[in-house]
């Protein structure tokens, strides 16, 4: 479903990943853990086509499709799925109106009929309902006063909404207490799916207890540094980054 | 001395005006107040003229009194509030060249829930004069029709405890010089609504000038502007707080592409012993583009002790962050920069209070966005 191969990015000239490569099938979750600054992030934003992340080596194939020359919102109509470590405040955009514009917008860049508003307010009420997103939630602007938790909550009801064959969870665990990591956790396995990929990117083992990795990658400064299963990531509880990071790659 | 009798108008307060605006002329841009708006460019040697321009009560609700300017006799009504003494150079060119105009009534404690449709049209100069009484309330919708140049001096006399909401839409066209000037005295307990929207032409410019002079007389304005091209739109306001625990808001957008020029320039006045007065005044603007510029000033003077005065100004591009999460999320990129522009404006276009006309001035803006995102 993704091959990424020898893949450079540079931000502002600067490069961020150097050399990464990394595969995932369908109906397998990877985790990438990493310290702060290893290219987490990075490696996120250049999957979903943020301005600015330059490919400047390697390739992104998606579905047997070069990625990195689909603009943001056809990666999106494909089923590229980014759930944002600080989903955007938008004043002046309901969170409902925005649902909708979003997804008909991606309905009909796959040729899609457009749903009338009654269509998506039945879709979006049911998946509303297990992530506890309530209605007076979607009547709100677009994220805004929203709680650490319930920002994150409407990240994955629009992954809920929105079917991705490829959902990357950038960082959902932070600013999660232990009850809000659990019920985001439940959305997520939730949508595992033999058709659908995920990638999660945390720099905590804590979020891994959740939902549980096929894979492990751990990323430091731009590369991959170690791989391995579940496991891999109670030695980086236990053993802390620095210990697998100064071996040799 | 103004070559033509205006019977409506008081001959004396007219040459008063001539006077004025003999002394001053044609505003233009090394004139603080019209840095930004150069009239004396723009009409070139065409001048002012003294043309008469028209007006037209497109709806008349029952219940609201009309009188013809041009006409003699005016009732007490209108003698009692028509041209007051003005140092406006505009508003004092437009009652000494002007020999017309309308004047209307809402008898006191009359609730019009219709609306008062009123059109200025053509070119030249032309007066008009709303008053509400004690305890009335109305909605006027202004309209604008193009012209080469129309210059309407308009004022508006609110009686204690009346309400009154103003909104004007100002379509877009490349030629026209449209310029006006209001002038309100709003008595105790009464308020005023307005909201002013426009899409701009070669020259553009509403100057209000709001006394508020009474316990508890409110004035709350919002606007906002769509420009392109080379257009140009330019909303001037100074609120003066003659009288204590008396408030004001202000709340202007623009979103400004092409060549455009978006200007705001509001200067809010505590007079010596309003004490409790209490003022806000937003403005910001978007820049798409290099090319537009957005002129923001807000100004306070402050001759009171206790207060409560606020004011900003920000010009910005859109936010890139706001950008790609729409566009990561499916919505094609005109789509979200329209979503993003319209989201910026919609809380001034939120504070028109009459349903149908938010909606239509939203309509219009949408189309406004729809060409430019």
């Amino acid at each position: 479903m993704l091959e990424i191969k020898n893949l450079h990015v540079a931000v502002e000239g600067k490069e961020i990943l150097k050399g990464l490569s990394l595969s995932i099938q369908p109906g397998e979750v990877h985790a990438i853990m990493g310290p702060n600054g290893s290219g987490k992030s990075t490696l996120s934003y250049v999957l979903a086509g943020r301005a600015g992340y330059d490919v400047t080596e390697g390739s992104i194939t998606y579905k047997g499709e070069n990625l990195v020359a689909l603009a943001p919102e056809e990666r999106a109509a494909k089923g590229v799925f980014l759930a944002m470590q600080y989903p955007v405040e938008i004043p002046g955009v309901t969170t409902m109106t925005f649902l909708k514009t979003a997804l008909n917008s991606q309905r009909r860049a796959r040729a899609e009929s457009d749903l009338d508003a009654v269509g998506v307010l039945k879709l979006v009420r049911a998946k509303a309902k297990t992530l506890n997103v309530s209605e007076e939630m979607l009547k709100r602007a677009l994220n805004v006063g929203f709680s650490g938790g319930e920002k994150k909550r409407l990240e994955i009801l629009q992954m809920a909404l929105f079917e991705p064959k490829l959902a990357i969870l950038d960082e959902t665990d932070s600013g999660l207490d232990i009850d809000a990591l659990r019920l985001v956790a439940e959305g997520v396995n939730a949508l595992r799916d033999p058709s659908r990929a995920m990638l999660v990117i945390t720099h905590y083992q804590r979020l891994l207890d959740y939902i549980v990795p096929d894979r492990i990658h751990v990323l430091a400064k731009g590369r991959i540094v170690a791989e391995g299963g579940k496991e891999l990531a109670l030695e980086l509880e236990a053993k802390g980054y620095e210990h697998i990071v100064k071996e040799p790659a | 001395m103004t070559g033509v009798t205006a019977l409506g108008l008081p001959e004396a307060r007219r040459n008063e005006a001539a006077a004025v605006f003999r002394a001053r002329g044609v505003p233009h841009r090394r004139i603080e107040e019209w840095k930004y708006s150069d009239l004396k460019a723009v009409l070139g040697e065409q001048g002012l003229g003294a043309v008469v321009a028209q007006w037209l009560v497109a709806n008349l609700p029952s219940g609201v009194e009309v009188f013809d300017l041009s006409q003699p006799n005016p009732p007490g009504w209108v003698m009692a509030h028509v041209a007051r003494p003005t140092q406006n150079v505009m508003n004092a060119a437009s009652l000494a060249l002007s020999v017309g105009g309308v004047a209307l009534r809402v008898p006191a404690n009359s609730k019009i829930a219709d609306l008062l449709k009123l059109d200025f049209t053509g070119m030249g100069h032309v007066r008009g004069l709303l008053v509400l009484e004690e305890g009335a309330s109305l909605t006027l919708v202004e309209g604008v029709g193009a012209a080469d140049f129309r210059n309407v001096g308009f004022e508006i006399a609110l009686g204690e405890n009346s309400r009154l909401e103003h909104v004007r839409v100002s379509p877009g066209t490349s030629d026209a010089v449209l310029v006006e000037e209001v002038s309100l005295h709003i008595a105790k307990g009464a308020q005023y609504r307005a909201h002013f929207a426009g899409f701009g032409s070669k020259l553009a410019r509403m100057e209000l000038e709001i006394a508020l002079e009474g316990e508890g007389a409110e004035a709350h304005l919002s606007g906002v502007s769509v420009l392109d091209g080379k257009r140009h739109s330019d909303v001037t306001t100074h609120v003066i707080h003659r009288h204590g625990n008396t408030a004001s808001t202000q709340l202007f957008k623009h979103v400004v592409a092409g060549q455009a020029r978006a200007v705001y320039q509001g200067k809010v006045t505590v007079a010596k012993g309003a004490d409790g007065s209490d003022s806000s005044q937003t403005a910001k603007a978007l820049l798409l583009g290099e090319g537009g510029e957005a002129d923001l000033k807000p100004e306070l003077e402050i001759f009171a002790d206790d207060v409560k005065c606020a004011h900003g100004a920000a010009v910005g591009d859109l936010d890139a962050e706001s950008l790609f999460y729409l566009r990561a999320r499916g919505i094609p990129e005109a789509e979200a920069r329209g979503l993003l522009l319209h989201a910026f404006l919609e809380d001034a276009v939120a504070e028109i209070t009459n349903i149908d006309q938010r909606e239509r001035v939203r309509t219009e803006m949408l189309a406004a966005l729809k060409v430019i995102a």
